[in-house]
Order: structure tokens, then C-alpha cells, then sequence
């Protein structure tokens, strides 16, 4: 089973970061790629069970849902529903810690999936550099891009 | 029970970083509080259960043992068995973790012990400054050297 691992330093206190990114519906907010997002049946972002909706700007649809939501840990895992890419049994975890004593956060995101063997290389790729170093990286100017 | 939980970026890889920290009783060679080290019973330094006994610059006398060690995610774990410094239940853990963005290393080290009343404040600096920050200082100044 492939994994993706992509981490990041973000300049600004952990708590700061967490109370962008524990919303699962956010990510128009903090990423360029996705377009637009919402929950699906009109559940809150922190219900566990929920699915977001999101539309890229390159067109595609992803839907994914929320299995795990932890504000001690900072940390949620998601597993993907529906997408262009030819993944299965795709969960992620992003988790923040913090880097103490520069009062900034260390940021970590994760995932494992399966696919054909063929499309790994590329999948891998797509998913550690397209989407999360991106993000992350994102984040991390967001925030001043110190750290 | 007092909880000492403090990290740090190091501006080097995580192998570079493990290859320094990794030796149970390597920190007499990188560590400036620590004056000399010797693992007990001639076992090796990577050994689980191996009993680093060691003296401080300042002359305390103190025993260690390994609980666990980890190569896969660059962390081990040790607890104090004897010491000249009041540190009672003390168990401690170390974690190296990759920066992918910049080949840098975030550096965790924690632990948890109780104190004799009315240490609790001066321990937790002793801990928290004189052992982990300056070993963060020693392990950074190394690297960039």
C-alpha cells in the first residue's frame, strides 16, 4: 500500500493554525486549488460523519469524509469517497504539533491508499507534491512564511 | 506528576540528527552537562535494557535505562533507575520527525516525574533548560559547524 508523508513548518503559534484547519470546510480558504467546498446535508464541519464536497479549479469533484476529529491532538483523518484519481481505501491524516519553543507549528500530512501498480509513481507524486507539499507550502505563507 | 514537553526545528536532516542522538551513552560526547558515561554490564549502547551510568559537570551521579528504541521512527524512550538529582518516576522520550519542505528536523523530547515538595518549580527548569534546550543548542551548534 502506497503512503504519502509531506511536513512543513509554519510560522505562527499551533493553536492559530488548528483554528483554520480543523474546519473541514475550509480549504477554499487556505488552498489555491480547491474552488469552492461544502458539507453535504447541511451537517456542521466538526460532525464526524460528514462529507465535504469540493469542487478544484481545474474542474474536478471530490468528496470526502471526515472520520476522525481530535482538538487535543490536533489532528483529523478523512477518507476519500469519490474522486478523479484512481485511488481506493484512501485515508489522510493531517496533525499539527507545536515546535515550543519557537511558539510555531510543525504540520504533517499523511495518506495511504491503494491503486494500480502501474499509476503508484505518478499518484505519489500527484498527492505528496500537487497536493499536499502545495497546500502546506500555502499555509505557510499564509501565516508570514517564517518558521 | 510535573509534565516537561518541549521541541524544536534543528536546521539539519533527520539522519544527520540520529546519527548524533541515537547512542544511549553518545551524550557524554555532545551533551555539555554531561562529564562522562558508561553503559553497565558491557552492553551495547543500543541494547534495550542497556543501564547508562553517568556523572554530571556538576557532580550528581545518575543511572538510566534504555525502554525503547526505535530506528523506523527515529525515537527512544528511558527512565531514571538511581539519581543524585530528586528526580522520582522520572520516564523520558525523544522523537525526530522529517521537515519534507526543507530537510530540517522537528525535535520532541518530553517527560513526566515527581519531585520532593517544594522542587517542583527548580526541577522543572533544570529539565526543561539545562537538559533538553541545551542539548537542542549542543545538537544545532554541532550541525552548523
Amino acid at each position: 500500500m502506497p503512503e504519502v508523508y509531506r511536513s512543513e513548518v509554519i510560522g505562527a503559534p499551533v493553536q492559530r493554525v488548528w483554528a483554520l484547519v480543523r474546519d473541514f470546510n475550509a480549504l477554499p480558504r487556505w488552498t489555491s486549488f480547491v474552488a469552492a467546498s461544502r458539507i453535504e446535508g447541511g451537517m456542521p464541519a466538526d460532525r464526524i460523519g460528514c462529507i465535504r464536497h469540493f469542487r478544484l479549479q481545474d474542474g474536478g469533484t471530490i468528496r470526502e469524509k471526515l472520520l476522525m476529529l481530535d482538538d487535543a491532538e490536533m489532528a483529523c483523518r478523512y477518507s476519500i469517497i469519490d474522486s478523479p484519481m484512481n485511488v481506493e481505501n484512501y485515508t489522510a491524516v493531517l496533525r499539527l504539533r507545536s515546535v515550543s519553543r519557537e511558539r510555531h507549528c510543525f504540520a504533517e500530512w499523511s495518506a495511504t491508499f491503494d491503486c494500480p501498480a502501474a499509476e503508484e509513481t505518478a499518484l505519489v507524486r500527484q498527492i505528496g507534491d500537487g497536493v499536499f507539499a502545495t497546500a502546506l507550502a500555502q499555509l505557510r505563507k499564509r501565516f508570514g512564511g517564517n518558521g | 506528576m510535573i509534565r516537561v514537553d518541549t521541541s524544536t526545528i534543528i536546521d539539519a536532516s533527520v539522519p544527520e540528527v540520529w546519527a548524533l542522538i541515537r547512542d544511549f551513552n553518545g551524550h557524554k560526547d555532545w551533551h555539555p552537562a554531561i562529564a562522562e558515561s558508561q553503559i553497565e554490564a558491557g552492553r551495547a549502547g543500543d541494547s534495550i535494557g542497556a543501564v547508562r551510568a553517568f556523572t554530571l559537570e556538576s557532580g550528581e551521579a545518575l543511572r538510566e535505562e534504555l525502554l525503547a528504541l526505535s530506528d523506523h521512527t527515529h525515537s527512544f524512550s528511558y527512565r531514571i533507575l538511581t539519581s543524585d538529582v530528586p528526580l522520582l518516576n522520572y520516564t523520558a522520550h525523544v522523537e525526530l520527525r522529517e521537515v519534507t519542505s526543507s530537510a530540517r528536523t522537528f525535535w520532541r523530547w518530553w517527560s513526566s516525574f515527581d519531585t520532593p515538595p517544594g522542587m517542583e518549580a527548580e526541577l522543572e527548569q533544570v529539565v526543561r533548560e539545562g537538559v533538553y534546550h541545551a542539548g537542542f543548542d549542543a545538537i544545532a551548534k554541532l550541525l552548523a559547524a
